[in-house]
């Protein structure tokens, strides 16, 4: 062959990092994002293996004999007006608190990404009425009708809050991911695949959606600490979970009674502090994520 | 008969705007173009940017949607062709322009090979894989390469490996839209003259599509030569170079820059002659939108947009 000369010139040898290891390589470089990152390992990790050995029946049994005790040797962080020790409701709670939080942003997720490929990828009247789906659920009353699914549903899990919240929460993401598949359907790369005859489906989701996977994993994350944010306010005002399932919100709920508020700080501030906690150190990973996939804006 | 027969295609695409997105006008992009390629040649599709050229050549392999006009490959007329696995896709391949943005940067080497074999023929991963590497053999890469990233690689072996994506399938007809404007001088000859030497070995058709008149010259048997939508003048290689007819065609060869030093200034009063020439002619040779006229047959194999008073 007599290229293969020139060919070994001119290769082009330098590596070139992957994705992941750009992203690691920004955490580092980022104390901040780096804390939080090895925060959330450590508490997730934590509070999925200590739920394990812990009995949440037990924990949430009613003990008339233990009613408001301050923080003591037998309740490290005191018990509520049930007599219920606040730690083991704290690490159910956050455990909660969390799957909930990445259920729903893996479900939004899925739908999401798939409707606005699919949206973006077809474009013309397809993404037209597709997209006027999406207005459509965008302009429903979020919470006045979560709320009322709260009160139809009658068993009341982890799965089934997931499911509604999924149900509203997907079309910010169908939106983005239309945007970007709108550009990318326009390459030559996609072009060229469907002038070799590769079907749609297969050109959308091995072709264009790799080529999206660094968005998606930022907007995924900023996403999580949204929604273990929202389940907590609902909870909190009293349309999440009931008392015998313990999530952050229900331990912030207690603090609407004033007399716990100003009283029994035990009860609620760890919870405000977890709550807070969580979303800030997502949020600082999402945030380095995001400077990761933008090479102008990399520290690393 | 020609292998591919294209008969008086048009492609408009639409403006829309005001109220509901109504259409409220319409470009066209390709209006009327006739052309036939013979098996085994090359035509080349001249004209400057926005001429249409590519517009043509997309929506001969189904890029574009015809708005009028047939297609004719192989005696098989293309125009409302819906069906994507069929052998007539596998037959009509195209090389992109810009070898950067043509290869999904996501993909090795070995899956944007392979990628028309999958959807084509079904053959076990060890023979995919031999496939590809003799194919890569087959553009002068090394078969090694299979694993790379399409980044790993220089504009012109990236242009290399759409060059084998192409012939994959050994198709009959190749577009090849600017295959090398992307590419630095040096690297262009080297692709170009590769391009004919697979030519010859798999007896393949072209469809060249460039602006560059130096390399039409090099590579094509016959041309046309468009402007706006439309032709403005068709025939043998010889034809155009050494009669141009049009005054646009005469202002484009006039551009060719000449190798030759000496010549420099003769061909600079020649240049700003045949521009005085299109400046003056320019109403006589163009309708009142500044569109060609229809052509007009002047010997066997030239034909010209002349207005019919002549």
């Amino acid at each position: 062959m007599h290229y293969t000369e020139t060919e070994s010139m001119v290769t082009n040898e330098e590596k070139v990092p992957s994705l992941a290891k750009i992203i690691w390589r920004e955490i580092v470089r980022d104390k901040v994002a780096l804390i939080s990152f090895l925060f959330i390992i450590l508490i997730t990790s934590f509070v999925y293996g200590i739920s394990i050995f812990l009995n949440q029946d037990e924990i949430v049994r009613v003990d008339l004999f233990a009613i408001n005790e301050p923080p003591s040797e037998n309740f490290w962080l005191g018990t509520d007006y049930g007599g219920r020790d606040i730690f083991g409701q704290l690490i159910i709670g956050t455990r909660n608190s969390l799957s909930i939080g990445i259920l729903v942003t893996l479900m939004t997720g899925i739908i999401g990404v798939t409707y606005g490929l699919a949206s973006g990828y077809f474009g013309g009247t397809v993404d037209n009425i597709m997209m006027r789906i999406v207005d459509f659920f965008l302009i429903l009353p979020f919470l006045m009708i979560v709320i009322v699914f709260v009160a139809i549903v009658p068993e009341y899990s982890v799965w089934t809050f997931s499911l509604i919240m999924t149900a509203f929460l997907w079309m910010g993401k169908a939106r983005l991911i239309r945007s970007k598949a709108l550009q990318e359907r326009e390459l030559d790369y996609a072009q060229a695949s469907k002038t070799l005859g590769t079907p749609h489906w297969k050109i959308m989701f091995l072709q264009v959606l790799p080529n999206l996977s660094s968005l998606i994993i930022v907007t995924m994350t900023l996403n999580l600490a949204a929604n273990i944010g929202l389940e907590s306010g609902l909870s909190f005002l009293g349309f999440g979970f009931p008392e015998d399932t313990p999530s952050l919100g229900t331990l912030l709920g207690y603090a609407r009674n004033p007399q716990t508020l100003e009283l029994r700080w035990w009860i609620w501030v760890p919870a405000a502090v977890m709550v807070f906690l969580l979303m800030l150190a997502v949020r600082n990973v999402g945030e380095a994520l995001k400077r990761a996939t933008d090479a102008k804006q990399r520290r690393g | 008969m020609a292998l591919l027969e294209v008969t008086d295609l048009k492609v408009h695409f639409p403006i829309r705007g005001g109220i509901l997105n109504r259409k409220i006008g319409e470009i066209k992009a390709v209006d009327g173009v006739s052309f036939s390629i013979e098996r085994g040649k090359t035509y080349g599709l001249v004209g400057e940017s926005g001429s249409g050229k590519t517009t043509t050549g997309k929506s001969i392999i189904g890029l574009n949607h015809i708005t009028s006009g047939t297609v004719k490959f192989d005696g098989v007329d293309l125009t409302g062709f819906k069906s994507e696995k069929s052998d007539i896709r596998k037959d009509i391949q195209m090389i992109f322009q810009d070898p950067y943005s043509s290869l999904n940067g996501k993909r090795r080497v070995l899956d944007i090979i392979s990628e028309p074999l999958r959807n084509f023929e079904k053959s076990s991963k060890a023979e995919e894989k031999k496939r590809v590497q003799e194919l890569l053999e087959r553009v002068g890469l090394s078969p090694e390469s299979i694993l790379k990233y399409p980044h790993q690689f220089s504009g012109g072996q990236r242009q290399r490996i759409g060059i084998a994506r192409a012939i994959a399938l050994k198709p009959k007809l190749i577009i090849a839209d600017e295959p090398v404007s992307a590419l630095d001088v040096s690297v262009q000859a080297q692709v170009l003259n590769f391009m004919q030497d697979i030519q010859k070995d798999l007896n393949l058709t072209y469809l060249f599509i460039s602006h560059d008149l130096g390399i039409v010259k090099h590579m094509c048997d016959e041309i046309g030569i468009m402007y706006k939508g439309r032709f403005v003048e068709e025939g043998t290689k010889e034809g155009i170079f050494n009669n141009p007819q049009h005054i646009y065609t005469k202002r484009l060869v006039a551009a060719i820059p000449d190798v030759n030093p000496v010549n420099r200034q003769r061909q600079k009063v020649y240049r700003e002659k045949v521009e005085e020439e299109y400046q003056k002619n320019y109403n006589d040779y163009f309708d009142q939108e500044g569109l060609a006229y229809p052509l007009r047959q002047i010997s066997q194999s030239h034909l010209v947009a002349l207005p019919q008073k002549g």
